[in-house]
C-alpha cells in the first residue's frame, strides 16, 4: 500500500524539478543574498488548519509550489484540521517549533475570531509573527434572477427588510463572517433579516437557486457556475473596493452609503514567534518573491480570489492584522459575543 | 440526446490513464475484499478513505465506487468455493452455490454469478444514468423542510429494515445522532459535550469514527472466530454457462436486477437486503421450490444479480440528492465532503466530471470485473490461504496510519480505537452498526434542516404540513411505521 507521505514526497520532488528547470535567475539571485548559511536544510512545512481541497488548502499549495521555485528546498503542506480550525491554531501558537521550518497559512477573520472567542487565553495572535499577505476574497450577497428580489439593488433589499421585518430570508453560515456581514448590515441600517444557517456558502447557494431563501452569502468560487449560467446575480461585495471579477457590482459601502462594512477572507503567512531574525527575513523575502510571480497571481485569479493588487511585507501585514483584531474585538463586544 | 451527450463527456473523464487506473485498482481491491471473509466493502472503504485524500475527487469517487461493486463480484467466489460468505450480500449465495460446487459444478456457479452480476450491474447503471438527472431536476424544489422529511423517512425505514430488534435499531440511530452532536452546534456555534477539550470542539472526526466502528471492530470480530472452511479443491472448469443454465437463469437475473435496483434506492435498503429478498422471491415463484438449497442455479443467479443492481440503485439518492440510503453510500458521501465537494442536487451541474465520470466508470468497471475475474479466480483462491495472523495486523496498521495521516492528530487514533472497541461490544450485544453510521452522517443535516425549517417559519411546526412534498413524505413515514408495527404485532400474536 502506498503511504501518503511517499506520494507527497514524490509529487514534491517532481514539482521541485519543474521549478528548478524554470529558473527565475534574477529574483532568485536577490533572494539568495538573504539566505542564511545553515537554513533551510530540510523541507519547510506549511500548516493549513482546514481540510485538503478547500480554499485555504489550495491557497497554501499554490504558494508552496511557487516558494519552492525560488528556494531550492521542498515545501510540504500539512493539514492539521479539526475543531473548525481551533486545533491547528492552538498547535501553531503553542506547540509548533520556531526554527523556521513551520509556517502557518492563516486567514482572518477566523484567526482573530478564534483568539477572541475560543482560545480562552491559552494563546494570542501575538504568538505568531506575520510574514506577508497572500490573497483575499470578499464575501458577496447574491439573489436569483427569477426570485422576488431579481431586480432589486442592495439598498432596495435593505429597505424592504426594514419595512417588513422577517420577510427577507438570508442564508448564512453561523458565527463567522457570513453572519457578521448580515449583522453589520442590520446594525447599520435597522433592517431585520431572517438568518437561516447553513454549513458554509455552497449549501446556502443551493437553497437560493431553489428559491427557499431570498439572499445567499458566498464567495465567488461558490456561485460562479450559477453566475455564468445566468441563474444568480450578485448585489453587493463586502470588500474595501470593487472586486476585479465583478467590476459592475457595488461594494456594500457604496450601495448603502456607509463606510465600514468589509468582510473578506484575508489570507496570510506567519511563523511561531521567536524565529531567528535571518531566517525570518529569508522566509519573508521568499514569500514576497513568490507573490510577485505573475504565474502565481494568475493561478489565484483562476480560483476567483484576488491577489497581486497589493503586496504587504511582514510588518505591514502585522499592522493590518492588529487593526482588524481591534475592530473585530469591538464588533464582538457590541454584538454581545464576548464580555467587555 | 442530452443524457447521451453527458455520458460521452463522462467517458471522456474516465478514459484517461489515471482514472482508468483507479477504476481498475478499485475493481481489484473490491474483488479482493469481497473474496476475503471478514472484510466487506464498508470496512475496506473506511480503511482506504484516507488514501484517497491526495488524489482528485473524481478519481477517488471512481475508485471507491469500484470497490463497492467489485466486492459484490468477489463475495460470491468465497461463498461458492468455501461456504463462507465473502461479504454479507453473498450470504444467500452459499446456500445453492456451495452445493453446486460440491456437485462438481463450481465453474457454472462462478460463471453465472459473474455474468449475472455483469448483466444486473449494467442494466442498473443504465437505470442510474436515466433516472438521476430526472431526480436532480425535481430536487431543486427541495428546501430544508423537504430534506428533513426525507431523512425522517430514511430513519423510519432503517428502523424496520435492518432486521432484528426495532428497539435496538432505534437505540443505534439515537446513539449515532448523539455522537454527531458532540462539538460545535450547527446553528449557533455553541460547544456541546466537549467538556472544554480542544480536540472535541469540532466533534469526533468522521473518518476516525467510521474506521473504528467498521474497520477495527471487524478485525476484532475476526480474531475471535478464526475458524475457516475448506476450499473446494480440483480444477474449476466450465465457467461459461451452458444454454440450459442460461435458460434457467435469465429470468432470475432480470428479476434480481429490478428488485435490487428498487431496494437499493430505498433508504435503509442495499445489497444485503436485495440478495435475501431475491432469493426468497425466486424460491416462492419456482416450480420446484423444494430443490432450493440443493444446488439450483436460480438460487445463485437471482441474488448475485440483485446485490449488484442494488449498488447502482443506492448511488441514485447519493449522487442526485446528496442523501445516502445505506452505510456504504454514507461513506461515499463523506468522501465527497472530505474532498471539498458539496453533495446535493447541484453536484450534477457544478461537478459534472464527478457525476458523469462515476456513472461512466460503473459501465466500464462492470466490464473490467467480468473480463478480469473469471480468468483470475485461481489467484483469488490463493488469497483465501493467507493466514489471518498476517492479514489482520497489516490491516490494523493501515488503519492507524490512515487515521493519523488524515489530520495529523494522534487524538483521532484514540477515537478510532475507542469506537472500534465500542463497535465490537455493540455487535456482540446484537446491535447493528449500519443505523449508527447512517445516523452519524445524517445527524448534523437532520438537526440543521429541522432548525432551518423552524427559523424559516418563525418557529411554527405547521411548515411541515403546509408544504405539499414535506407533508406527503411525512405521511409516508407514518404509513411505513404503521405497516411494520402491525406486521410485528401480528407475528407476536401468532407465536405467543
Amino acid at each position: 500500500m502506498k503511504t501518503i507521505p511517499r506520494l507527497v514526497a514524490a509529487l514534491v520532488i517532481l514539482l521541485a524539478l519543474a521549478g528548478a528547470a524554470a529558473a527565475q535567475g534574477d529574483a532568485k539571485g536577490k533572494l539568495q543574498a538573504l539566505k542564511p548559511k545553515d537554513y533551510p536544510t530540510q523541507p519547510i512545512e506549511f500548516v493549513v488548519v482546514y481540510p485538503a481541497g478547500g480554499g485555504m488548502d489550495v491557497t497554501a499549495r499554490l504558494l508552496a509550489k511557487y516558494v519552492e521555485k525560488y528556494i531550492d528546498q521542498r515545501v510540504i503542506v500539512a493539514n492539521r484540521t479539526g475543531g473548525a480550525g481551533l486545533i491547528g491554531h492552538t498547535y501553531l501558537a503553542t506547540q509548533a517549533r520556531n526554527d523556521g521550518y513551520t509556517v502557518g497559512i492563516l486567514v482572518n477573520p477566523f484567526w482573530a475570531e478564534d483568539e477572541l472567542v475560543r482560545a480562552k487565553g491559552k494563546w494570542t495572535i501575538k504568538d505568531m509573527t506575520p510574514l506577508g499577505f497572500i490573497n483575499y476574497d470578499p464575501l458577496t450577497w447574491v439573489v436569483t434572477t427569477d426570485g422576488a428580489l431579481k431586480d432589486k439593488s442592495v439598498k432596495d433589499i435593505v429597505a424592504l427588510a426594514k419595512d417588513k421585518p422577517g420577510t427577507v430570508k438570508i442564508a448564512i453560515a453561523p458565527d463567522g463572517a457570513f453572519q457578521f456581514l448580515a449583522e453589520a448590515v442590520e446594525a447599520a441600517t435597522g433592517a431585520k433579516l431572517v438568518k437561516v444557517p447553513f454549513q458554509g456558502g455552497a449549501p446556502g447557494i443551493t437553497a437560493l437557486v431553489g428559491n427557499h431563501v431570498d439572499i445567499a452569502t458566498g464567495f465567488l468560487a461558490e456561485y460562479r457556475g450559477h453566475l455564468d449560467a445566468g441563474k444568480v446575480r450578485p448585489v453587493a461585495v463586502a470588500g474595501q473596493e470593487r472586486s476585479v471579477f465583478l467590476p459592475q457590482i457595488p461594494t456594500f459601502n457604496e450601495g448603502l452609503g456607509v463606510k465600514d462594512i468589509v468582510w473578506t477572507a484575508w489570507r496570510f503567512a506567519a511563523v511561531p514567534k521567536g524565529v531567528p531574525d535571518d531566517r525570518l527575513r529569508y522566509l519573508e523575502a521568499a514569500i514576497d518573491t513568490a507573490m510577485h510571480d505573475r504565474e502565481l497571481v494568475e493561478e489565484y485569479r483562476k480560483l476567483g480570489v484576488i491577489a497581486g493588487t497589493q503586496y504587504l511585507k511582514g510588518k505591514e501585514t502585522a499592522d493590518e492584522i492588529d487593526r482588524f483584531h481591534q475592530a473585530h474585538k469591538e464588533f464582538l463586544t457590541k454584538t454581545g459575543r464576548i464580555g467587555r | 440526446m442530452d443524457a447521451a451527450h453527458h455520458l460521452i463527456s463522462g467517458f471522456a473523464v474516465i478514459l484517461t490513464p489515471a482514472n482508468l487506473y483507479y477504476c481498475l485498482l478499485g475493481s481489484l481491491v473490491g474483488t479482493l475484499v469481497g473474496v476475503l471473509p471478514g472484510i466487506g466493502p464498508l470496512a475496506a472503504l473506511s480503511l482506504l478513505l484516507p488514501v484517497t485524500f491526495n488524489i482528485p475527487a473524481t478519481s477517488a469517487m471512481v475508485m471507491l465506487s469500484a470497490i463497492f461493486y467489485g466486492a459484490m463480484y468477489g463475495g460470491s467466489t468465497t461463498s461458492i468455493l468455501v461456504n463462507i460468505p465473502g461479504e454479507a450480500a453473498s450470504v444467500v449465495t452459499c446456500l445453492d452455490g456451495y452445493q453446486m460446487a460440491k456437485a462438481g459444478r463450481a465453474g457454472a456457479a462462478l460463471g453465472i454469478a459473474a455474468f449475472g452480476s455483469f448483466i444486473a450491474g449494467t442494466l442498473s447503471t443504465i437505470g442510474l444514468n436515466l433516472f438521476s438527472p430526472v431526480l436532480v431536476t425535481a430536487a431543486l424544489s427541495f428546501g430544508p423542510p423537504e430534506y428533513f422529511a426525507l431523512m425522517t423517512l430514511g430513519f423510519v425505514v432503517t428502523m424496520f429494515m435492518v432486521g432484528g430488534s426495532t428497539l435496538k435499531a432505534i437505540l443505534m440511530i439515537a446513539l449515532g445522532i448523539f455522537v454527531s452532536t458532540v462539538g460545535m452546534d450547527v446553528v449557533n456555534g455553541v460547544e456541546r459535550f466537549t467538556f472544554g477539550a480542544v480536540n472535541l470542539t469540532g466533534g469526533f472526526d468522521l473518518v476516525a469514527v467510521i474506521m473504528g466502528t467498521f474497520g477495527v471492530s471487524e478485525i476484532l470480530m475476526n480474531i475471535e472466530r478464526l475458524a475457516r472452511g475448506e476450499v473446494v479443491r480440483g480444477k474449476i472448469r466450465g465457467l461459461f454457462p451452458t444454454r440450459r443454465e442460461w435458460r434457467d437463469s435469465a429470468l432470475p437475473i432480470l428479476r434480481g436486477s429490478g428488485l435490487g435496483f428498487a431496494l437499493g434506492i430505498l433508504p435503509g435498503g442495499g445489497p444485503v437486503t436485495a440478495s435475501f429478498v431475491s432469493y426468497a422471491v425466486e424460491r416462492k415463484i419456482s416450480r420446484h421450490p423444494e430443490k432450493f438449497g440443493t444446488g439450483v442455479i436460480e438460487g445463485v443467479a437471482g441474488p448475485e444479480a440483485a446485490n449488484n443492481a442494488a449498488v447502482a440503485g443506492a448511488m441514485i439518492p447519493m449522487l442526485s440528492l446528496g442523501l445516502p440510503s445505506n452505510a456504504v453510500t454514507a461513506l461515499l458521501l463523506g468522501a465527497l465532503i472530505i474532498h471539498g465537494v458539496q453533495p446535493g442536487p447541484l453536484l450534477m451541474t457544478q461537478h459534472p466530471d464527478i457525476f458523469w465520470g462515476v456513472i461512466a466508470s460503473m459501465y466500464l468497471g462492470n466490464v473490467i470485473l467480468l473480463v478480469l475475474n473469471l480468468p483470475l479466480i485461481g489467484i483469488w483462491v490463493q488469497f483465501l490461504r493467507i493466514p489471518y495472523r498476517i492479514l489482520f495486523p497489516l490491516i490494523l496498521l493501515l488503519a492507524v496510519v490512515g487515521t493519523y495521516a488524515a489530520n495529523l492528530n494522534i487524538f483521532d487514533v484514540w477515537v478510532m480505537i475507542g469506537f472500534g472497541v465500542g463497535g465490537y461490544l455493540l455487535v456482540k450485544l446484537g446491535y447493528e452498526l449500519g443505523p449508527f453510521i447512517l445516523a452519524l452522517v445524517l445527524g448534523p443535516m437532520f438537526e440543521q434542516t429541522l432548525r432551518q425549517s423552524l427559523i424559516m417559519s418563525s418557529q411554527s411546526v405547521l411548515i411541515f404540513v403546509t408544504r405539499p412534498i414535506t407533508a406527503a413524505i411525512l405521511a409516508l413515514c407514518a404509513a411505513v411505521a404503521v405497516l411494520f408495527l402491525r406486521a410485528e404485532w401480528m407475528k407476536k400474536r401468532e407465536s405467543p
